[in-house]
């Protein structure tokens, strides 16, 4: 099953890092992290799409926001997400 | 005039006398302050004849107009000067309140030149500037001297060198404000130089501001737009610039053990999530700021100011280390000698290659946490080994016969970013006119966060106009003198208008990129005087021929030559990176 | 050849410009500056369905063989190009925006978001609205000083850093005038809402 990573203010809201769920896509994840943590999911989505600045990354290729969330996943997929940061 | 206190202090240590005289306000008008005026009279003053440690360098302090009228991080000042480490123009800006406090006291700009013939240091006061011995100050580290000369944050402000600077270490930082830094470059080497110890500070006015609503509205405007965004809401306060760790090394852009690797397995334990669960007390801020990203950290034996994100790496990642304990306190001891942290963690890191290569005869190897105080200790005060890494990774490893193990560009220490992740800072890091630094137009907004929008981080065709206007900007907010964490709340065109209301000259955005872009051209024929070539505008070998082997990133090198190409011709430059005069006239520099 | 990657972003705003019906048919173009040269689009292509080919590759500051397709709308964006930081430019016909624009001098927007993002939007006139040196040099030199500017009766010049960000920006301008327009018909008293509110003309 993917492992999904949450980084920064994220842990914090679902109480945990990691996190593994069954999902054939991107979207599909997401719905499961709706389902066990709506806060979570609040915290990432507007709607059906990604809030701004919230960074995907799948292996660590970002998703382009643009492109929707259709993405399909293999097994061993490892999909990190952060909230809006920076730094320098 | 308003915003600009019109005057240069201008200081000879050889005969510890002073004189001010007015400030040109047409080259204000044009340059602004900070980095772009420190350029323009550096240019004057210190030619390609000048060696950096020499009485004939001169160092020059100095604030912009915005500076103490209580704009957002309307705090922050710079220093100018030729390096010791890279012989490139140098300038190096820092917050806290030192530089708020100096244009209270009534100057722009103060240029040192000379050199005391004892320790000495200076006190600058409304009105009067005076010269006291510092025997008994020499040798003393920072935070002991930042004390008994009298620091207290908002009335009185202490600039100093540590043993660092003292022992013309070419990676020395000047420290303000007890764990403030003006450090890449050694510009700590050029004041230990000059055997000045110390400039303390105490102001009485706040500049003048013509527009009073409009500053008002702006301040208000800025005000909301930074507590709008969440990245200067809540992501810096509460993680600080550490909080970059993980996302560095999750896209495989995080150098690690020297550039071998972009991916560290211990990142986890040195990011900004780690810091502020086991070690962080609380944040704080520099004055007039509102996003408060600074860090105090504590562990059992120290507590102080930072780690900031490049100094975790540098100690980190780079070395191999993920001890974070080990790092917050390398980096107090930094603060507390005066070093550059990303210079010194950069050189431990080389020297660790060279070590396990056989190359030097050393207990060095990566991942050693427990060796880190000893090296920066060394370092500082040129013991044993440290005489060797005092001088930054290029000179070390050209000694030892092999300088392409130094991740450096110009000379200076490569930061966090390894640019076979980021084609965009590949470019970056050869073209910055100081040597390789993030802080010129840092790519890793659009190539990693999205910021304003994600840009493919292995495109290369398109690149340079990216690169080319942050350089730009980012050169235009270092001569306003402002914090660029602002700019990641508000746009660019609010600095005009400030700038705008403030003074009373209209200056749109395009005028502020503008004097960007003249500061940068300027810096350009610098170097080229100096006699720095498009040969220079390169990275270290490993970066455009090995690449990575394992990672997000694995398969790429940096592909700089298109790039390259691309960015003279983006510039106005010809095939060798010379500015055309055509470019030249348009901004104004044609006479120079 | 044009890479695909840059066909696809501008393909996707060209169609989201047409489907929110903020361009005709064959009006309005999009830019993108890469280094030294522009991408723009091709003399009569249609920015609701643009096909690969439909995109110019020239050169900012000369001619090349490129030119000879490219919209004749050239000379405004190597202007914009030349003169402000832009690195895209988005200019369309917002109709409620043009409909404001021939009764004002600027556009103030009333609601929530417009005022946040882009506080006045500065109308300019030009008698001959197409293609000449004076237009171009009088959009470039307003787009020194605001991110996006109305061409009186004619429509809205945007700049950003990227295509995406430059329709950001006409987007909401639009819709801001929408809000406006429902204002007039409602026809009631308006409550300010926004601290500050009365200097955002001054902007």
């Amino acid at each position: 099953m993917p492992v999904i990573s949450l980084y920064a203010g994220l842990r914090k809201i679902a109480g945990t890092r990691d996190l593994t769920l069954e999902g054939e896509n991107l979207a599909g994840i997401i719905r499961g992290i709706g389902e066990r943590y709506p806060s979570l999911v609040a915290a990432i989505l507007d709607g059906d799409h990604l809030r701004p600045h919230i960074i995907i990354t799948i292996n660590g290729q970002n998703v382009d926001p643009e492109r929707g969330l259709e993405i399909p996943l293999d097994a061993n997929d490892h999909i990190a997400i952060f909230p809006p940061i920076a730094g320098g | 005039m308003a915003g600009w206190a019109e005057k240069i202090l201008d200081i000879d240590l050889n005969t510890k006398t002073y004189k001010t005289y007015p400030l040109d306000m047409e080259m204000a008008r044009s340059f602004i302050g900070g980095r772009g005026l420190g350029a323009r009279l550096l240019w004057e003053l210190v030619g390609p004849e000048v060696d950096p440690l020499s009485p004939e360098n001169v160092l020059i302090f100095a604030n912009g107009p915005l500076t103490a009228t209580g704009y957002q991080t309307s705090n922050r000042f710079s220093v100018s000067t030729k390096s010791p480490l890279t012989g490139t123009i140098l300038d190096a800006n820092s917050g806290g309140f030192w530089g708020m406090q100096f244009k209270k006291a009534g100057y722009d700009v103060m240029i040192v030149r000379g050199r005391s013939e004892k320790p000495v240091w200076i006190e600058i006061k409304p009105g009067e500037v005076s010269f006291h011995d510092a025997d008994d100050l020499w040798g003393m580290r920072v935070r002991a001297v930042t004390a008994k000369l009298g620091q207290n944050n908002n009335r009185r402000n202490v600039l100093c060198i540590g043993p660092a600077g003292e022992n013309l270490s070419r990676i020395a930082a000047i420290m303000n404000d007890g764990e403030r830094s003006l450090a890449r470059g050694g510009p700590g080497a050029v004041m230990g130089s000059k055997n000045l110890k110390a400039i303390v500070v105490e102001g009485k006015d706040r500049p003048e501001i013509v527009d009073q609503e409009r500053f008002k509205f702006l301040l208000y405007e800025t005000r909301k737009l930074l507590a709008a965004s969440p990245l200067t809401s809540q992501a810096l306060p509460e993680f600080g610039t550490v909080v970059m760790m993980n996302i560095v090394n999750n896209v495989g852009a995080l150098p690690t053990r020297n550039h071998q690797q972009s991916q560290f397995e211990g990142a986890e334990a040195i990011s900004g999530e780690t810091l502020t669960e086991k070690y962080l007390v609380k944040n704080a801020s520099c004055w007039a700021c509102p996003i408060g990203c600074t860090r105090v950290s504590r562990t059992e034996k120290v507590e102080g100011e930072g780690p900031e994100f490049e100094t975790t790496w540098a100690f980190g990642a780079a070395c191999g280390i993920d001890d974070l304990e080990a790092i917050i306190e390398a980096n107090a001891l930094c603060n507390d000698l005066g070093i550059d942290t990303i210079s010194a963690g950069s050189t431990i890191a080389c020297a660790m290659e060279l070590s396990e290569r056989g190359y030097i005869d050393s207990d060095l190897c990566f991942g050693r946490a427990d060796l880190l105080a000893r090296s920066v200790e060394d370092m500082a005060y040129r013991r044993d080994f440290g005489a060797d890494m005092a001088d930054g990774s290029l000179r070390m490893a050209t000694k030892y016969g092999h300088p392409e193990l130094s991740m450096s560009a110009k000379g200076m220490e490569m930061p966090a970013y390894d640019p076979r992740g980021m084609q965009g800072q590949g470019l970056l890091y050869a073209t910055s006119n100081r040597g390789a630094c993030h802080m010129r137009g840092n790519m890793l907004g659009l190539e990693v966060l999205g910021l304003p929008k994600l840009i493919d981080r292995f495109q290369v065709q398109g690149k340079s106009s990216f690169v080319i206007l942050h350089q730009n900007s980012s050169a235009s907010i270092d001569s306003l003198v402002l914090c660029k964490f602002t700019n990641m709340g508000v746009a660019d065109e609010y600095f005009a208008r400030m700038l705008s209301a403030v003074t009373g000259i209209q200056y749109a955005t395009g005028d502020m990129i503008r004097v960007g872009e003249r500061v940068w051209n300027l810096e350009r024929l610098y170097n080229l005087r100096e006699g720095f070539t498009r040969a220079d505008d390169t990275l270290p070998p490993r970066l455009l021929n090995e690449a990575l082997t394992e990672g997000p990133s694995q398969g790429w090198v940096v592909q700089l030559e298109p790039m390259l190409k691309e960015y003279y011709r983006g510039r106005g430059w010809d095939e060798n990176g010379v500015p055309r005069p055509q470019k030249l006239a348009e901004l104004e520099l044609a006479n120079l | 050849m044009i890479d695909q990657r840059i066909y696809e972003m501008f393909r996707e705003i060209g169609r989201d410009l047409f489907t929110s019906d903020m361009i005709s048919s064959h009006g309005g173009n999009l830019s993108i500056r890469l280094g030294d040269r522009v991408i723009i689009k091709r003399r009569g292509a249609m920015l609701g369905n643009l096909k690969i080919h439909d995109l110019v590759d020239t050169r900012l500051d000369k001619n090349d063989s490129g030119v000879a397709l490219a919209s004749t709308e050239l000379l405004v964006h190597r202007t914009i190009y030349l003169n402000t930081p832009a690195l895209a430019v988005v200019h369309c016909h917002p109709r409620t925006a043009i409909a404001f624009s021939l009764s004002r001098d600027e556009l103030v927007p009333i609601d929530n978001e417009a005022s946040y993002l882009l506080k006045k939007v500065p109308v300019v006139t030009e008698e001959f609205a197409s293609g000449t040196p004076e237009m171009a040099n009088k959009v470039a030199n307003a787009l020194k000083n605001y991110k996006i500017i109305m061409l009186r009766g004619h429509g809205s010049f945007a700049t950003g850093q990227t295509l995406d960000e430059a329709f950001h920006w006409s987007s909401t301008l639009e819709e801001s005038c929408q809000i406006e327009l429902a204002t007039k018909i409602i026809n009631e008293p308006f409550i300010e809402y926004r601290k500050m509110s009365e200097s955002y003309n001054k902007f």
